[in-house]
């Protein structure tokens, strides 16, 4: 049955339906021109296609180990004085992308930045704070936005899960936003674009001192 | 057949940006690709290969549009080479327009309406099971249900119209 041209053509057809790879096997080369339509057929039908957010993650992984003479080191983010993009791509982007191959979608939590060695940073007076708002700071080399509540504030970092791209508070809809891509993150730092699937911002330690001082565990 | 490109050198804007920039070039590489092989594994795989061929190449400080153009030549020599393993024959043998004009915009419909143009120019039945099978998804005996056939009149149909759509042009 599979020696048929139709049958052959058939098997791969169903394939594509089906997301799966192009499984070519010998004989096939006979209807390469029926093939290679097929796939064009069944990438029309899905539609302009995007990377995935894994899938660009992995990329940036490339990316970042490529030649250093030729391409972006971390050194060179520094000298350039980008040592918080510098961070959040040892730390953040490959950090993620060296998971081992396999392991599950990014999850709705990110663990908290907990420096080694840090130290609790004054960052203001929490009547410096607006209720809900959210105020950019930073503690040594961690930047974060803190939202007071009341009497008691939270933190996230300030850089997008996604790219190595420092966010901004857009006080309209309350959201963090992403400066490279079309993703914004709550004042929890959950991502808030359904379209998205990423990771939540990274929780920064943030407390309010006996005299009224907001402080932030940083560097 | 484009060869790929050899010995070249293509800068870079500045570091600081590099990294965002080469993906957001590399979403269109990506969509090109997709848009040839129809499947997303076999996509990934390609734009990988893209990107670790090409960024060894790729230097600090060029407008956008070299990047663009270096890295469509890699994605074009990649495809070609795709192809041709996966069938076995030379890239000299293969059909493929691989020399279509780079994309200036994000991921557009072009697939889509490249595909509708294809399908106009075929007979009513070849059209009729192209669009069941891939635009609507039918299963082959829903289309042979659909079109009072038999499951193996469609299966040699399907094969004859995929056939036919390869030789229609739709640039002319």
């Amino acid at each position: 049955m599979g020696k048929k041209p139709e049958n052959r053509v058939e098997r791969i057809v169903n394939d594509l339906l089906h997301g799966r790879r192009l499984k070519l096997r010998a004989g096939d080369a006979e209807e390469k021109e029926a093939i290679t339509a097929a796939a064009r057929f069944a990438a029309a039908r899905q539609g302009p296609q995007r990377m995935s957010p894994a899938f660009r993650r992995r990329l940036a992984q490339t990316l970042e180990s490529a030649p250093k003479e030729t391409w972006l080191t971390r050194r060179a983010a520094m000298v350039a004085g980008l040592g918080v993009a510098a961070a959040a791509l040892a730390g953040g982007i490959v950090g993620r992308a060296l998971e081992p191959a396999g392991s599950p979608a990014p999850s709705a939590t990110s663990s908290p930045v907990l420096p080694k060695n840090g130290r609790w940073t004054d960052v203001g007076a929490l009547t410096d704070f607006s209720e809900g708002q959210g105020k950019l700071v930073r503690a040594g080399g961690v930047r974060a936005f803190v939202f007071r509540q009341g009497e008691a504030v939270t933190a996230v970092s300030s850089m997008c899960s996604h790219l190595p791209c420092e966010l901004w508070w857009d006080r309209g809809p309350s959201v963090l936003q992403c400066p490279c891509h079309p993703v914004s993150f709550t004042r929890d730092g959950k991502p808030s674009s359904p379209s998205y699937t990423l990771p939540a911002l990274n929780e920064v330690k943030a407390r309010v001192s006996a005299e009224g001082r907001v402080e932030v565990l940083g560097t | 057949m484009p060869s790929e490109p050899s010995g070249e050198v293509v800068d870079l804007p500045s570091a600081t940006r590099a990294i965002d920039i080469a993906l957001d070039e590399l979403e269109l590489v990506y969509a090109f690709i997709f848009a040839r092989v129809g499947n997303r594994a076999d996509a990934e795989d390609l734009t990988q290969q893209v990107a670790m061929k090409a960024f060894p190449r790729l230097r600090p400080s060029a407008p956008a549009s070299s990047i663009r153009g270096y890295l469509f030549a890699t994605a074009r020599s990649v495809l070609g080479a795709f192809w041709s393993t996966r069938l076995g024959l030379s890239q000299a043998e293969l059909h493929e327009d691989l020399a279509l004009a780079i994309p200036q915009g994000p991921p557009s419909d072009e697939s889509v309406e490249r595909a509708q143009r294809i399908l106009a120019e075929l007979s009513d039945n070849y059209r009729r099971v192209l669009e069941l099978r891939f635009l609507h998804g039918y299963s082959l005996k829903e289309v042979a249900a659909e079109m009072r056939s038999t499951v193996g009149a469609i299966k040699v149909m399907q094969l004859r119209a995929l056939r036919a759509a390869a030789k229609v042009d739709p640039d002319g």
